[in-house]
């Protein structure tokens, strides 16, 4: 286990033990070395790099740590920079779990679960990636999601730009109890108004998050966007309708040309991803 | 002369209030509660022995297979490998099983549910025993498994004593009887798993002898010996059980599985064996709740008093018979509920499938049914169009009715006291629909919750459970109690596992001896048996028989006082450690009563003796009976289906209040496991398959998941027969809970919620 405490030292240490495997709140990790699902060979610790707790601001975008806790991103003074992902940050799991567990840490896992992943997603967010003599490169959260840019050998997540968009988001999850658990569907909203646009994203439901692009266009041209951004209520069930269509769709029709319904469990996912989707809207627009 | 001034003094100074509470009706708190609060009390996974190895069980990953053969070779070779037992290495008996011995020890021709032990390693490091477990070559001929119990009937016989473990035909009354209103159902109930808090664990020690002692946190110490001893092929005093700390038990605690296969590393390698058990073993390992499947039909008169109930009730008792005739009984017996019904006609059946085997969980039987006539007195109520909780008001049973087994409620039955005192009990406030208001909706905090869309309903239960062992089980405990210098001890092999028996035990002792300090031996094996910790047995069985011995250890402390000043012991009576006598003339201390002397007694409760179910399912099976009212609130969201319990209002039949605290928080542990049971709790089998062994998938309760809990009434009707009137209270409220919040989202969503757990989509209004 070794300590490093520069991003750049961390990613010596990761290309000089190729076997290493980094860890930083270790909430799903040690849960895996401590049942004996993982046996790593070293670990390299993130936890005392103080450069990717933070976050700074950078054009118009703010540039977050990637060892920001869940925690520290459900605080007051970081709901009001992005929203979206506070709210995330605050549903993700109990207490303890979100004093360890870190943004960086959320996207590696990328559990399909993941709460931070649809709110990225839907703010387009990009990733710094770190690697091998000070290297910088910038991948697109939705393309490492999607396995189409993985992260190389000796590189690590050093920081997550997203977008300030000063216009209200919404991170809503539905679940199967009252108590922390994960996300059955969860629906991220947020809206752009310097470029009249709403960007929503689908997590839980697909092993990435999934953005319902054609729903997106649609409802952005029915709002109002220099009237208080009203909308016709008729236009929010509408809205999540296609959203829900969009993520969850019809299966193929048969030979017969006949169109065979969706199992009960589909169906309500279905529903409930509607549900999600018209209540972010509404709540956004309100 | 000066020292009797100063305690004089003393005296005046503190004024009466004894700081330590005492006695029988009090809350003294649990001797060992410090040091579990604070982690140092020692549970079985703590424990350590000079030299010991590390044991891994190898486990079936199919649920039904012909193994065609095993080959440990590689295993026994692996470094650091000292053992590995299959089924070729059980000296005595092959079968094991409570009730039936249908259970391979390790599977030997047939594996008949996932999760089957098929052999064990003893190592010197854990990690060296699982490697060493897998790589024992197992070749298997996979079979198709039966999974749906009502394809066991059909099926081709998956053990050789067939599927069909029990079959009971109530008959009761006039199969002609026809009432006015009839209402139908059907009912299905999940697999609730009992998941202890500390999964299972436990430490073999060879004996010189070439016996062998078996720590282990169970629950029924003399009869996990004696069947550790019968397959080891050893006497029973050759295999001692010492019962270590007990992290948690609603079943049966420390499954077989792996006590027996510890055991015989043990034996074999003449070394100390340990083995803490994974949370996924913990979940293969251990019975379940049985899933049920119900088909009900009640018949009323035009008024809503029920005239005939008819009903089918499947247990899927899994791959092997383990306690499933008792919860048939139980569920049978109990399928009608507290109210009265002239005629009933029940068949039940509980069948092997190649599912999880189900066991002893708190309430088997009576939960899976009281679901379902609870669900029927809401239809027939909306049928009649009368109020649920009267419709239930006219049919409650009372003491001196017969059950539909033909026996005669003796006991205390306030069934009626309990309805309506939940009913009373004022309804919790509606939130108000404002943003400032801390309101906590459906789906928690951070949830998606929105309160247009969320619904309030309010709903009934009534449940009733039978206490200690039924249908002609001798049940019998047997306790010693022990003076020397004013200090008291109780041997008894009743084991501590939350429920407080070890506490109730010392208030006994200071209430019948008047001796302030009391101590609570440890238990083993070598203590004469108390039986299993189920079916709160405890309370009555054990307490009974520590008063007893408690009473016999006061007449002989009595006796020569008593004999001195020519009085009967009687007339004497025992406080603060005080003897004195009805007129006051005589006052003395026990210490120096006992004049150094050591008084040892030992005495047995067995209560009157039960009669089996007859071929007609008639028969005076039960001990006792316990009932419990609850009255859920809930919030539903209706759009996404979630639903959060916002209170419970409980009312119960106790009998007699013996430690309030703890009896308090019996019922509200009790209740939240019937939560569980309502809302998240069921572990799935797709195929036989065990899906997510683990607490992320298995959703427990935690505190937000758990309601307000108003204990609005606790009726203390004695029960003559019960040692201090007293009735078992910890399974009531765990069979009574699910039907009441199903109830309860029945009445705010106009949906049937015919399934337990109830999913998020049966609590759905769908736009019409």
């Amino acid at each position: 286990m070794t300590l490093p405490t520069t991003l750049d030292e961390a990613v010596a240490a990761l290309t000089a033990m190729p076997a290493a495997v980094p860890v930083a709140g270790g909430t799903d990790l040690m849960a895996a070395v401590n049942s004996g699902q993982l046996r790593p060979a070293a670990l390299v610790g993130l936890g005392k790099i103080s450069e990717i707790r933070g976050w700074q601001y950078l054009d118009g975008h703010a540039l977050l740590g990637a060892g920001l806790t869940h925690a520290r991103m459900g605080r007051p003074d970081f709901a009001a920079l992005i929203p979206a992902l506070a709210a995330s940050a605050r549903a993700a799991g109990p207490p303890h779990i979100r004093n360890a567990g870190t943004l960086g840490g959320n996207i590696a896992s990328a559990a399909p679960t993941g709460d931070a992943l649809p709110v990225l997603a839907a703010l387009e967010a990009t990733l710094v990636v770190a690697g091998p003599g000070g290297a910088r490169r910038e991948v697109p959260v939705s393309h490492l999601l999607a396995g189409m840019d993985l992260l190389r050998p000796g590189e690590l997540i050093g920081y997550v730009r997203v977008p300030l968009l000063h216009a209200p988001q919404v991170f809503l999850k539905a679940t199967g109890r009252t108590g922390p658990g994960r996300a059955v569907a969860s629906v991220a909203l947020v809206l752009d108004p310097a470029r009249r646009g709403v960007r929503c994203a689908v997590g839980a439901i697909a092993p990435m998050p999934l953005r319902p692009l054609e729903a997106e266009q649609w409802v952005a041209q029915l709002i109002d966007w220099d009237n208080n951004r009203a909308i016709v209520p008729e236009a929010l069930s509408a809205f999540g309708e296609y959203v829900a269509a969009a993520c969850i769709p019809d299966a193929a029709p048969g030979e017969d040309g006949t169109v065979p319904p969706l199992p009960p469990a589909v169906l309500h996912l279905r529903r409930t991803v509607a549900a999600l989707a018209r209540r972010a809207l509404g709540r956004a627009l309100s | 002369m000066s020292n009797e001034t100063v305690t004089a003094q003393a005296a005046e100074a503190v004024p009466e209030p004894e700081s330590v509470p005492h006695g029988l009706g009090v809350s003294l708190p649990a001797a060992d509660a410090r040091a579990k609060t604070e982690g140092t009390f020692p549970y079985a996974a703590d424990l350590w022995a000079e030299g010991l190895l590390w044991a891994a069980v190898l486990r079936s990953p199919h649920p039904h297979a012909r193994i065609v053969s095993i080959d440990t070779t590689h295993a026994r070779e692996m470094p650091g490998v000292r053992a590995v037992v299959t089924h070729e290495d059980v000296p005595g008996e092959p079968l094991h099983g409570r009730g039936t011995a249908d259970r391979p020890v390790f599977a030997s021709e047939v594996v008949r549910h996932h999760g089957e032990p098929i052999a064990a390693v003893a190592a010197d490091h854990p990690d060296t025993a699982r490697m060493a477990a897998a790589a024992v070559i197992v070749e298997y001929e996979v079979l198709d498994p039966v999974t749906d119990p009502e394809q066991a009937f059909g099926a081709e016989p998956l053990h050789p004593d067939g599927n069909l473990i029990r079959h009971i035909p109530l008959r009761h009354g006039d199969p002609d009887a026809a009432g006015d209103v009839v209402v139908e159902g059907l009912y299905r109930i999940g697999r609730q798993d009992p998941a202890p808090i500390g999964a299972e664990a436990g430490l073999a020690v060879p004996r010189p002898d070439g016996g062998v002692e078996l720590y282990l946190a169970s629950t029924d110490p003399h009869g996990d010996r004696d069947t550790a001893a019968a397959a080891f092929g050893l006497e029973p005093e050759r295999v001692k059980v010492v019962v270590t700390g007990v992290p948690g038990a609603t079943g049966d605690r420390e499954d077989r599985s792996f006590q027996l296969p510890l055991g015989l590393l043990a034996l074999k390698t003449g070394c100390p064996v340990k083995l803490t058990a994974t949370r996924e073993e913990s979940f293969l390992g251990h019975g379940h709740r049985h899933p049920t499947l119900l088909r009900y039909r009640h018949h009323a008169d035009a008024e809503g008093r029920l005239v005939k109930v008819e009903a089918q009730i499947l247990l899927d008792a899994g791959a092997y018979a383990d306690t499933s005739s008792d919860a048939l009984a139980a569920a049978v017996a109990f399928a009608c509920g507290p109210y009265v019904v002239p005629h009933a006609f029940i068949e039940g059946w509980a069948v092997r499938t190649n599912n999880p085997p189900s066991g002893h969980v708190r309430g088997e039987g009576a939960l899976q049914v009281c679901a379902a006539y609870e669900a029927q007195m809401d239809k027939l109520a909306k049928k009649l169009g009368v109020d649920p909780a009267d419709l239930r008001m006219r049919n409650v049973l009372a003491t001196g009715d017969v059950l539909p087994t033909g026996q005669t409620v003796t006991c205390p039955a306030p069934v009626a006291e309990l309805l309506q005192a939940v009913r009373d009990f004022p309804l919790p406030p509606l939130p108000k629909d404002t943003p400032e208001d801390e309101w906590l909706l459906p789906g928690g905090p951070e949830g998606a919750g929105e309160p247009g869309a969320v619904r309030r309903g309010v709903g009934y239960g009534l449940g009733m459970v039978h206490m200690l062992g039924a249908e002609g089980a001798d049940e019998v405990s047997t306790a010693t109690v022990r003076v020397q210098d004013g200090v008291a001890t109780v041997l008894c092999a009743a084991v501590e596992t939350g429920q407080g028996f070890s506490t109730l035990a010392r208030q006994i002792v200071q209430e019948t001896l008047g001796v302030d300090e009391v101590h609570v031996v440890p238990v083993d094996t070598d203590q004469p048996p108390a039986g299993p910790g189920c079916r709160g047995r405890h309370t009555w069985v054990s307490g009974g028989a520590v008063e007893r011995a408690a009473k016999m250890v006061r007449t002989q402390l009595l006796q020569p006082l008593a004999h001195k000043f020519g009085m009967s012991t009687e007339l004497l009576q025992i406080t603060d450690g005080k003897i004195t006598s009805y007129d006051g003339v005589l006052s003395t201390t026990v210490t120096e009563a006992l004049d150094g002397k050591e008084l040892w007694a030992t005495a047995q409760c067995r209560p009157h003796p039960t009669e089996p179910l007859d071929e007609a399912g008639q028969g005076d099976a039960f001990v006792g009976m316990a009932f419990c009212a609850i009255r859920a609130v809930v919030d539903v969201d209706i759009e996404i289906g979630s639903v959060r319990v916002v209170e419970l209002a409980v009312a119960q039949d106790v009998g007699r209040v013996l430690n309030p605290a703890q009896l308090a928080a019996r019922i509200e542990a009790g209740v939240t496991q019937g939560l569980g049971a309502a809302l998240t709790e069921n572990l799935r089998t797709p195929r036989g398959l065990v899906r997510h062994p683990d607490l992320t998938g298995y959703a427990l309760p935690t505190a937000l998941d758990a309601p307000d809990i108003h204990i609005v009434k606790l009726v203390e009707e004695r029960d003559v027969v019960a040692p201090f009137g007293a009735k078992a209270v910890s399974a009531a409220p765990v069979v009574t809970s699910p039907a009441a919040i199903a109830s309860a989202v029945r009445a705010a969503t106009g949906r049937p919620v015919n399934r337990l757990p109830i999913r998020p989509q049966a609590a759905v209004v769908t736009a019409t």
